[in-house]
């Protein structure tokens, strides 16, 4: 045992001085590897191409033999070799330790801004030639606007990265017709109607339960999931998070504006009046699904393509259960719209190191983008991503043993959107779906800061992170703090760093206008 | 080095013939005579070498402006800019002065708690019903903090437990979570209540080498059980209370992430914002690996330095960890 | 024995207090085995508290056919076994020198070896190291670069410092080595601690998640908490692009019931079985006095 023991640590100490020497040098990072399958296209031989897809679920992950793979195989050439990240762990440092041990896939979805430490240090490829030639579909579906965002977010205006594009607002401000019904109002046009419209919830019972249980309208911790409530006065949010938008005349954080104010200002008295949910800051993501689904919430904002799961549980305590899409209710004095963030945010890149692959990187990227294949992207090969269930093609829900199939089409269209909801929404509710998007769809707009690379906060975590206007928001809705804290907060917010923010984000924003 | 001659011990053979071949031999007889257990020792030193220390020497990058894509050898050095960083961010001593805070309370009331459970259970004198009980009490190490968290948030809601109890004596309700009074009594209490049971196990472990017949010598002097917890469990059990005692102390200030991100919120930051949660705001989200580094060698050192002034202290009582 | 009525007192106070709270501590079970046992809808409405809703046993069904759940599963046995095998062999090996007085450099040893208690290597370079040692993607990844847990290994040598020295003294005369003093003598007066130390060992592999998200890439040899979290991280915002249409009687919130469950209750019941070892370490105290 003595003698094993001593023959393991001896060959180790071996490789300590070894391994002194590589750690400290870590990787040279853009040293140009050969890429041996090069030759193998040569000789006709289909290329692999290394794929990095994060949060990729529940499934395991396709070898060659794969059905999938085959197809795409026979289609374009080229092998996709699929690599994701574990579940639970953290996508962003998962990257950076690839990129730290020199170990970067042929082409990749960037997480977190990583995209702009390999533009930045030199690590990421250029795009703007290769692109036209190698992957026309994915050239002409992506709208210009979108090439111009991906240029400014280059300090040498070159495109590294194909974007994100998402014509169609995901999210809609949604009420429940049926407590409209039974209360006598219609769909309030403005605060004062909403508010109105939110104390009859709360008085008069309208889940017909006979206890004053209602929570007129509701949102999660850290003011997520209440953007309706700021949409109203103008203000553009994310998920309960500032966007970036013009307000007198210049892109401003909307945090620190006017319409900000006005907005925590009418939030504020929603709570006191508890016509929103007093616990909306406290509310985890199961628990206010929890309260949706059983009928305690009269008005909320969210995904209508996720729709189906919550009216499915409403209709069993309120059969005459209906959720329509409600117009942003108009606030004296402000422009209220639903916030739509559509393109910029990074989709694809493909580091320098894999330039040799990127012909066919790009090649079965345009696969995805071909809408030929739009049929086989969607449902797969038999058995493995769908059933047929009465001669209708059905998706498979994931498991951990099927494989995994790669998508990287991330372009969604109108026309995309309604074959999603007919795919993916029973027949009965489709047309509820449909309605709350036209709603949603006649009153978003884009926002100025779409497409804001992260690099302007760079230096500044708790103004990235909106740490700061996450503690004044929900203070000050609570009563804990009168809404004249708000000046202070904007005091602190600019000489936290938010000052040398805001004048980055000018500048980015005068270059997307050239 | 020249002066070893002072600390010669009064035993040594040999005579020195030159400056350093007492210090030598002695070390050389010693080694000869039980050469086994350094060769037993030798696979220990190896791990704590490769897995600990070489990875160790990778805190340079707190001096550095590290950038992932250069490593280490191509980063630029920038000396002590990264604490300068640190100890300039306008919230640095709030976030430094609530991790302390809420460390202190972990100590005064987290530490003692598995010491006083041990007792308990020592007191029980059915032995299905101690093994029962037991078992259940360390169920909740199991659990996630997401998981815990979402308990917590559940039982202290405006349809919790306390809120209800607080109804039926006409009070009004109390949102627990969003005020920040209660924010360090819930993560305290909270932490006991998942790790309480867990912590016992070793203290029952030091119990278990007790011998019965101590106990009955005691009866026969007529010691109650309290006497007996004082004069006979106690001290038994003291060696492993003060080594536990001591490595809390050398990771005071390290709280665990896990815990308070999953039980704050933003009305509670000015209580509970701690290292850790800033660390991951400035770590995880924007890839400040320097910054970070350098965080936690402040970390290091303040629990070093406690460590050192507490092991002083142990050693003049019983024995310190070195 | 005569009992005071303090004693009684006391008595009954203890178990009213320890069996209130022992029932705290199952209720989270309880409720999750109950989840695991209801519709989605009603799981997800929060109906369920500990008797099951609308009783289905899809969700352990379709878990408990899950191959590749039961790989993992495998997986896990085999790294709790096998690093539990390890880590006791390694931390007992460095526990005894470092009890010894005759072992003249345990003190610096000692300190050098709290100081990487206290000071964390910084993620990257480790992970660079285990990645140089040509571990990635290989169990031992699980197992070595914490082989030996620094605290576990202090209680060893804590209980190895008081087994009194005239023991060893007394084993050298009958012609044992350090070797044989430690496992013919040190080993069978530690049980409890032996239990104990493997016990912290067993878990902690049993629960290994954050290394496996570091070094295994390959979703085949994922143990069983990180096949785990692909339930517990199921962000909706994802739906809306991976919406599936069709009826089950499981989602996330019921299979991430019944997975937790499946993941917990196998070491859950290694600790009644250690208990034994608990009232059987007797001898050592008796050697003390």
């Amino acid at each position: 045992m003595m003698k094993h023991v001593f023959g393991k640590s001896a060959r180790v100490s071996a490789l300590v001085s070894l391994l002194v020497v590589s750690i400290l040098s870590g990787c040279t990072g853009n040293g140009e590897k050969p890429a041996a399958s090069v030759n193998d296209a040569e000789k006709n031989m289909p290329v692999t191409v290394k794929v990095f897809k994060s949060h990729m679920g529940v499934g395991t992950i396709p070898g060659k033999d794969n059905e999938h793979v085959k197809y795409v195989e026979e289609k374009t050439g080229v092998v996709y070799e699929l690599m994701t990240t574990a579940p639970g762990s953290e996508p962003t440092e998962f990257l950076n330790l690839m990129i730290a041990s020199d170990d970067l896939p042929d082409i990749l979805r960037p997480i977190g801004g990583i995209e702009q430490t390999l533009i930045k240090q030199g690590g990421a490829l250029a795009l703007d030639d290769l692109l036209p030639k190698y992957a026309p579909n994915v050239w002409k579906n992506i709208p210009e606007e979108a090439w111009d965002i991906v240029r400014s977010a280059s300090p040498d205006g070159h495109i590294y990265y194909v974007p994100k594009v998402f014509l169609v607002p995901e999210r809609a401000p949604m009420i429940r017709q049926d407590w409209l019904d039974k209360v006598g109002l219609s769909v309030p046009k403005t605060t004062e109607e909403y508010k109105e419209v939110l104390r009859a919830f709360r008085d008069k019972d309208p889940n017909g339960n006979g206890k004053a249980d209602e929570l007129p309208t509701s949102g999660r911790e850290f003011g997520k999931w209440m953007d309706h409530l700021f949409g109203m006065y103008g203000v553009a949010m994310w998920e309960g998070v500032p966007e970036w938008d013009i307000y007198e005349g210049e892109i401003q954080y909307a945090g620190v504006t006017k319409n900000m104010k006005a907005a925590i200002a009418y939030i504020r008295e929603l709570y006191e009046e508890k016509l929103l949910d007093n616990e909306t800051f406290l509310n985890k993501g199961d628990v206010w699904q929890a309260k949706i689904n059983n009928n305690l919430v009269g008005s909320w904002y969210h995904l209508p393509a996720n729709l189906r799961e919550r009216y499915t549980a409403m209709l069993k305590g309120a059969p005459d259960a209906y959720v329509v899409g409600m117009p942003v209710p108009k606030a004296e004095g402000f422009e209220g719209f639903v916030t739509q963030k559509s393109m910029g945010e990074p989709e694809w890149m493909i580091p320098t190191a894999a330039k040799d692959k990127a012909e066919y990187s790009l090649k079965l990227l345009d696969f995805f983008y071909d809408q030929s294949n739009d049929e086989f992207i969607r449902f797969g090969i038999e058995g493995q991503q769908h059933e047929v269930v009465n001669g209708k093609k059905v998706i498979l829900p994931p498991e951990d043993s099927r494989p995994i199939a790669l998508g990287m089409r991330n372009l969604t269209t109108k026309e995309d959107m309604d074959v999603r909801i007919k795919e993916t929404i029973p027949e009965d509710m489709q047309k509820m779906v449909q309605d709350v998007f036209a709603v949603s769809t006649s009153d978003a707009r884009r926002i100025a800061g779409d497409g804001l690379p992260n690099t302007v906060y760079e230096g500044f975590p708790d103004i990235q992170s909106h740490k700061l206007f996450q503690e004044y928001l929900t203070k000050i809705v609570i009563g804990e703090w009168p809404i004249e804290k708000f000046e202070e907060f904007v005091d602190r917010w600019n000489k936290a760093g938010g000052e040398a923010v805001t004048k980055r984000v000018q500048e980015w924003y005068a270059k997307v206008k050239e | 080095m020249a002066n070893t001659q002072d600390h010669l011990e009064p035993g040594s053979t040999r005579v020195s013939t030159g400056r350093f071949n007492l210090m030598e031999n002695r070390y050389l007889v010693n080694m000869r005579k039980y050469w086994m257990l350094y060769v037993m020792i030798l696979p220990g030193i190896i791990y704590y070498l490769v897995f600990k220390y070489l990875p160790l020497a990778g805190s340079v990058i707190a001096f550095q402006d590290y950038q992932i894509f250069k490593g280490i050898l191509s980063s630029s050095w920038v000396g002590l800019d990264n604490f300068k960083f640190i100890f300039t961010y306008e919230d640095f001593y709030l976030v430094l002065r609530n991790t302390a805070t809420i460390a202190l309370y972990q100590l005064v009331f987290g530490f003692p708690a598995p010491i006083i459970l041990a007792l308990l259970f020592n007191e029980v004198r059915l032995m299905l019903a101690k093994r029962v009980m037991q078992s259940l009490f360390y169920l909740p190490h199991f659990l996630s903090w997401v998981v815990v968290g979402g308990i917590v948030f559940e039982l202290l809601s405006s349809q919790g437990v306390f809120n209800m109890m607080r109804g039926w004596f006409g009070q009004e309700t109390i949102l627990f979570m969003q005020e920040q009074q209660y924010f360090r009594a819930i993560v305290v209490i909270s932490g006991i209540w998942k790790d309480v049971g867990w912590g016992t196990i070793i203290y029952l472990a030091a119990i278990a080498g007790i011998n019965p017949s101590l106990y009955e010598a005691a009866v026969m002097d007529g010691a109650n059980r309290w006497k007996q917890t004082i004069h006979i469990t106690l001290p038994t059990m003291f060696p492993t209370i003060l080594v536990l005692f001591l490595l809390n102390i050398g990771n005071f200030l390290e709280l665990g992430f896990d815990q308070i991100y999953n039980l704050l919120t933003p009305m509670t930051y000015s209580v509970g914002d701690i290292i850790e949660t800033y660390v991951y705001r400035a770590g995880v989200l924007q890839g400040q690996y320097s910054v970070t580094t350098a965080i936690g060698l402040f970390q290091s050192v303040i629990g070093f330095v406690l460590l050192w002034i507490f092991n002083r202290m142990a050693r003049k009582t019983e024995q310190g960890l070195w | 024995m005569r009992k005071t009525t303090g004693d009684q007192l006391f008595q009954f106070f203890n178990y009213a207090f320890l069996i209130a709270a022992a029932a705290t501590m199952l209720l989270p079970l309880l409720q999750l085995l109950a989840v695991s046992f209801s519709s989605p809808i009603a799981a997800d409405s929060k109906q369920v508290f500990l008797l099951p809703v609308e009783f289905t046993t899809a969700s352990w069904s379709h878990i408990l056919q899950n191959t590749g759940l039961w790989r993992s599963f495998g997986i896990t046995v085999y790294i709790t076994v096998a690093g539990t095998l390890l880590s006791m062999l390694f931390s007992v090996l460095t526990a005894y020198p470092l009890s010894h007085k005759q072992f003249l450099i345990r003190k610096p040893i000692m300190l050098g070896i709290i100081i990487t208690m206290i000071f964390n290597a910084p993620m990257i370079p480790f992970f660079l190291t285990v990645r140089e040692l040509g571990m990635m993607n290989s169990l031992w990844s699980l197992i070595f670069p914490g082989v030996i847990g620094t605290f576990n290994m202090i209680i060893i040598r804590t209980f190895f410092t008081g087994i009194p020295k005239e023991l060893d003294d007394s084993a050298r005369i009958d012609g044992c080595n350090e070797a044989g003093i430690l496992f013919r003598i040190y080993m069978p007066l530690s049980k409890p601690v032996i239990a104990t130390v493997s016990l912290f060992y067993a878990v902690g592999y049993w629960n290994t998640f954050q290394r496996a998200v570091l070094f295994i890439r390959d979703p085949e040899k994922w143990p069983l908490q990180t096949k785990l979290r692909a339930y517990l991280t199921s962000p909706e915002e994802l739906a809306a692009v991976n919406l599936v249409l069709g009826d089950y009687d499981f989602n996330t919130t019921t299979l991430k019931a019944a997975t937790i469950l499946f993941a917990t209750i196998p070491i859950v019941l290694v600790y009644p079985y250690l208990q034994k070892y608990f009232v059987k370490g007797s001898m050592l105290g008796s050697l003390k006095e």
